[in-house]
């Protein structure tokens, strides 16, 4: 109860703390697993396997060495994973976020036939399981030659019906039909239009189905693990995985696997991170109109 | 406003663009990559001019026998890629057989795999490519286990005749020997537990060739299969020797004599490296898995020895194998002749099998290693300079008589890690675990147009 | 679903009356020209393959004896196949745990950092959202090294009770491990999406409540949570579909406990052990489609049950 005479002169009060506490369990909750990888990233695998404190430090403290395995092991090969992901969630997000930008605003502002129909089948497309489409999507791919390839993995990505249906609903309450119609009577183009007008009033939005789709792909498991049999095409997600089923299987040999997927796995969550918080001011604003209507 | 935007997501886009332009296997010339191309190896080519073909496998010193054969050919060269390790690589080529393209020239697979894929005809025949040039290489058993009725479908690298591994420090603790048969075994495992000691040894899930091979080491021949007639097929995976076993180990589990961790899992090399199992049956690649897991080093040095797996009939002792591998040549090698010599000439050279067998990474069934006194006579540094090769391996590999497997080896193993689990749990015992393995898997053969017998 | 669809077609019928004939054809073809290329990739990587399977569906591959066409045999081998119903059996008593877990969790949280602004509560909505970063993938590895009773932390903290550790790789604790794993890396995500939408309510509607003589807790509970009630059935909605198709976590702690997260644990992972492990496509095939239609059946009966309870909310 110190706690009220201290704060009493805030504007919010007291009552909160208990709150606060709560929140601070649940914040140690969210990060334990994180801690745990930044401690164990440091360790080789003796200190690793061999007893001693888990969630503090070995008195050898690697990093550098480790980093220098990381990045080293198999020709450098996880440096290639990391920038297959960047690249598939670059070009999925990008590609992903213009056709959803472009069908969302044309639901939303167009009354054109098929228009009902379509938007429904589209909705009912959020429902069927992502992964039910590998198989066929495999079949077919490699019928045309692309397993195995960049595109393999790219294209899938492309699709993404829950950004049209954010940019449907931003750019239906966003972009008000008054303003378009005013840049018509000037004599604007719809093509115009869209770019002068509606566009910029939509970008919250853009940003975060570019965000989502962009971590989507980054995220991407499944597909590229289907996808792909050249380990040099594989993103980090199919890679770290594939270490781990050679750490787990027999035979493994001369080199333990396990530190470099823990610091593989640390390395890997940064660039998402540092996107994610650098960026969280523009895309929340986005997420708020597709969850409130 | 806009304008930004707009250059944003050009920079963007101008910026994937660039990564993929980066990347050396861009757009179309990466179809069929890491398969039938040659443009996605791991290992460069230093004889450019030469026909390539290509291979997927995952010994860990691939790069050094790939680089010896082809700085040794004139012929070929090897382009290597490295898929996945057992089961990921399965299913990686069995993919691309479904498919029909994706598969490389030449693959490591397991001999207990050979079936499975034979009988898909995703194998070539390489009886007619050289096998009489190379045929006195190699034992008749070693043989058997890579033939299909007069074919041959592989050719052997690596065998795994099982040994049982134990640390010196808890038996000498614990003042056992080792011991020479699965009863000895089961009293001994009683014996360091009633004086509060570590667990014995373990029943992992995960690896159901061991508890196979096992299974067979007490006279189960779990099929029966002549290529001649593959459409019939002989299951016989609940016959008293296969229910004996299952229950043994299940009832070693329930006493808790052994522990029950999937193996090869951190969790496992953790317990070894801490002495929570005082044995561990595995084969002889071990040792060198185990070094590279961190076992056997530091305050462990010197700490491990081998001993002969121990029997259920020490007058008519029994020996058998887990793992090791062969190169196979797939039916989609565009020249199965040049992959053909590959298959047999890659790590078959004297400078790759000694660094093999030095580090402990295979137990060679080349005669020229398994014959080299040098080989022979190694003192085994993870044991303490025991002589495990002289004492153990040779003679349990010699004695070694090949088995039958089955066309469908993925299902089977499935199957049991399922049952094995369900054991563990106590659920089941070790005899109905065997009846269920069984009715699984003869429905299975069955349901794939197979006449059970 | 069918909420969304008539809300939208409500508002295209405000401004129908403006549309003159002239401009009609003008309209439709600004329309398909703008939802035409997500319309070609959505056909080509939808429908297509969607199509694909359902055509292999209805073979049957054998070993031996070759392709037959079987109709609807696979679908009834599935529905009678003990593997895919306890898998399917699996994940819906799954989601009924994990998703009230995540939802209220997430609920909490975003209400909290909602009504309390300091420095600290705008660092944890920061951290508990940090796990959405992280690819599925690699959060399920980081889990499998965290029940790791030899070096997981899990023995040191329930050794300060005296206590053994629980073993979340055994057959009767997996289900809680795996819910703690989606928990962890979910509700973050759904937690800022609901603060978002508590972001976007007027503020003057708390004052008046103020006035009115309300509390914090009950402004809480009859203004924001079902002023947000929307973004709630949004993220049910995901979380639904998402959880049924359950995949990528128990693939990948399946490395370390084979025993007791079999190949067919979930629906989703039965159809991949099929297609690419024993080159089944056409079951495999069949069984992502009869869970698309288990999928189907559960959002439907889901949306039907909140549509009638929406006033409680």
């Amino acid at each position: 109860m110190t706690a009220r005479s201290r704060t009493a002169g805030r504007q919010r009060p007291q009552r909160h703390f208990p709150l606060q506490v709560l929140l601070g369990f649940l914040v140690v909750y969210f990060l334990v697993p994180f801690w745990w990888v930044i401690v164990n990233s440091s360790k080789d695998a003796p200190g690793l396997f061999g007893g001693g404190n888990t969630m503090w430090f070995a008195d050898r403290i690697d990093y550098v060495e480790n980093l220098t395995r990381l990045f080293t092991y198999d020709g450098g090969i996880y440096g290639r994973w990391i920038l297959n992901s960047t690249l598939y969630a670059l070009a999925g997000g990008v590609g992903a976020t213009i056709l959803s930008v472009m069908a969302g605003y044309g639901f939303a502002k167009y009354r054109f036939a098929g228009r009902r129909f379509s938007f429904s089948v589209m909705l009912g497309a959020l429902m069927v399981p992502a992964t039910a489409l590998v198989i066929p999507t495999f079949i077919m791919f490699s019928g045309l030659g692309l397993t195995n390839t960049i595109w393999a993995v790219i294209l899938p990505s492309l699709l993404n019906p829950f950004g049209v249906y954010l940019m449907h609903v931003y750019a239906r309450d966003a972009v008000p039909d008054e303003i378009l119609d005013a840049a018509r009577a000037d004599g604007a183009g719809e093509i115009r239009t869209f770019f002068r007008v509606a566009f910029p009033l939509m970008r919250p939005a853009v940003v975060t189905v570019l965000l989502l789709s962009a971590v989507a792909s980054w995220n991407n498991y499944f597909l590229p693990l289907a996808m792909l049999s050249d380990n040099r095409l594989f993103p980090v997600t199919v890679g770290l995985g594939v270490w781990q089923g050679v750490a787990s299987a027999n035979n493994a040999g001369s080199t333990s696997l396990w530190s470099l997927i823990i610091l593989g796995a640390l390395v890997s969550v940064i660039p998402l991170v540092i996107a994610f918080f650098t960026l969280q001011r523009h895309w929340r604003g986005g997420l708020s109109v597709g969850g409130l209507r | 406003m806009k304008r930004k935007s707009l250059i944003t997501a050009a920079a963007l886009l101008a910026a994937a663009g660039a990564i993929a332009a980066c990347s050396p296997d861009q757009g179309k010339s990466t179809a069929n990559a890491g398969g039938n191309d040659a443009s996605s190896c791991t290992n460069t080519i230093p004889k450019k001019q030469l026909p390539v073909v290509t291979m997927w496998g995952w010994y860990p010193n691939t790069q050094l026998v790939v680089d010896n054969f082809n700085k040794q050919s004139n012929e070929v060269q090897v382009c290597w890629t490295n898929v996945g390790q057992g089961g990921d690589e399965y299913d990686k080529f069995q993919t691309a057989i479904s498919a029909g393209t994706g598969a490389p020239d030449v693959i490591m697979i397991e001999a207990d795999r050979i079936p499975t894929f034979q009988i898909q005809k995703a194998l070539v025949d390489i009886k007619n490519y050289g096998f009489d040039a190379v045929k006195a290489n190699y034992s008749d058993g070693a043989w058997k286990d890579v033939s299909i009725g007069g074919a041959v479908y592989g050719v052997p690298v690596d065998g795994g005749p099982m040994a049982m591994i134990y640390r010196k420090d808890i038996f000498d603790k614990y003042k056992i020997t080792p011991p020479k048969t699965w009863a000895e075994y089961e009293q001994a495992a009683q014996k360091v537990k009633d004086a509060g000691g570590p667990l014995f040894g373990d029943l992992g899930a995960n690896v159901p060739a061991v508890m196979m091979a096992l299974q067979i080491q007490k006279g189960a021949t779990p099929y029966a299969y002549d290529p001649a007639q593959p459409e019939s097929i002989g299951i016989a995976l609940n016959d008293q020797a296969s229910k004996d076993v299952l229950d043994y180990w299940g009832n070693l589990a329930r006493k808790g004599l052994v522990g029950t961790q999937d193996q090869f899992t951190p969790e496992y090399i953790s317990g070894v490296i801490n002495g929570k199992y005082a044995t561990y049956i595995s084969a002889a690649w071990a040792p060198g898995y185990l070094t590279g897991a961190g076992v056997g080093k530091g305050e462990d040095t010197g700490k491990f020895a081998v001993a002969p797996l121990p029997q259920w009939d020490s007058a008519n002792p029994m020996q058998v194998n887990w793992g090791g591998s062969a190169f196979s040549v797939t039916s989609q090698a565009k020249n199965p002749e040049l992959a053909a010599k590959v298959a047999y000439g890659l790590y078959a050279d004297d400078e790759s099998l000694t660094d093999g067998w030095t580090n402990q990474i295979i137990f060679p069934l080349n005669l020229k290693a398994l014959n080299d006194p040098k080989f022979v006579d190694l003192k085994v540094s993870f044991f303490d300079g025991q002589q495990a090769n002289k004492e153990v391996y040779v003679p349990a590999a010699n004695a070694y008589t090949g088995m039958t497997y089955s066309p469908f080896g993925q299902y089977y193993f499935d199957s049991m890690t399922k049952q094995i689990g369900a054991v563990i749990d106590g659920s089941i015992t070790g005899a109905q675990a065997a009846d269920r393995i069984q009715e699984d898997v003869a429905n299975y053969a069955k349901e794939q147009g197979f006449t059970v017998q | 679903m069918t909420l969304l669809i008539e809300e939208s077609a409500a508002s295209t019928q405000k401004k129908a009356h403006k549309v003159r004939g002239k401009v009609r054809l003008r309209e439709h073809l600004m329309g398909w020209l703008f939802v035409g290329p997500f319309g070609i990739v959505f056909l080509a990587l939808l429908i297509a393959p969607l199509a694909y399977a359902l055509y292999l569906s209805l073979w049957q591959k054998k070993l031996i004896g070759g392709t037959n066409f079987v109709f609807l045999g696979n679908y009834v081998k599935a529905f009678t196949d003990p593997t895919f119903l306890s898998g399917v059996w699996f994940v819906v008593r799954f989601s009924l745990v994990a998703i009230p877990l995540q939802i209220v969790i997430a609920l909490a949280m975003a209400l909290i950092v909602d009504a309390v602004t300091s420095l600290f509560t705008r660092f944890s909505r920061l951290m508990i959202f940090l796990p959405y970063a992280i690819p599925t993938v690699i959060g399920a590895v980081m889990w499998g090294f965290l029940y790791s009773k030899s070096f997981g932390p899990l023995t040191d903290i329930f050794g300060l009770f005296g206590a053994t550790a629980p073993d979340f790789f055994s057959k009767n604790l997996i289900f809680y491990g795996l819910i703690n794993v989606v928990t962890w890396q979910w509700a973050g995500y759904y937690m800022i999406i609901l603060y978002a939408a508590l972001q976007g309510i007027d503020p003057s509607l708390y004052e008046a409540a103020r006035m009115d003589g309300a509390g914090k807790w009950q402004i809480a509970l009859r203004i924001k949570i079902p002023l947000i009630a929307p973004a709630l059935l949004l993220i049910l909605v995901f979380s639904l579909i998402g959880t049924l198709q359950f995949f990528n976590e128990p693939q990948i702690l399946r490395y370390l406990a084979a025993g007791t997260i079999a190949p067919g644990f979930t629906p989703n992972m039965y159809a991949y052990q099929q297609a690419f492990a024993l080159a089944n496509f056409n079951y495999g095939s069949a069984i992502s489609f009869a869970l698309g239609g288990v999928v189907f059946v559960c959002v439907y009966a889901f949306l039907f049950f909140t549509r009638k309870r929406r006033s409680f909310l």
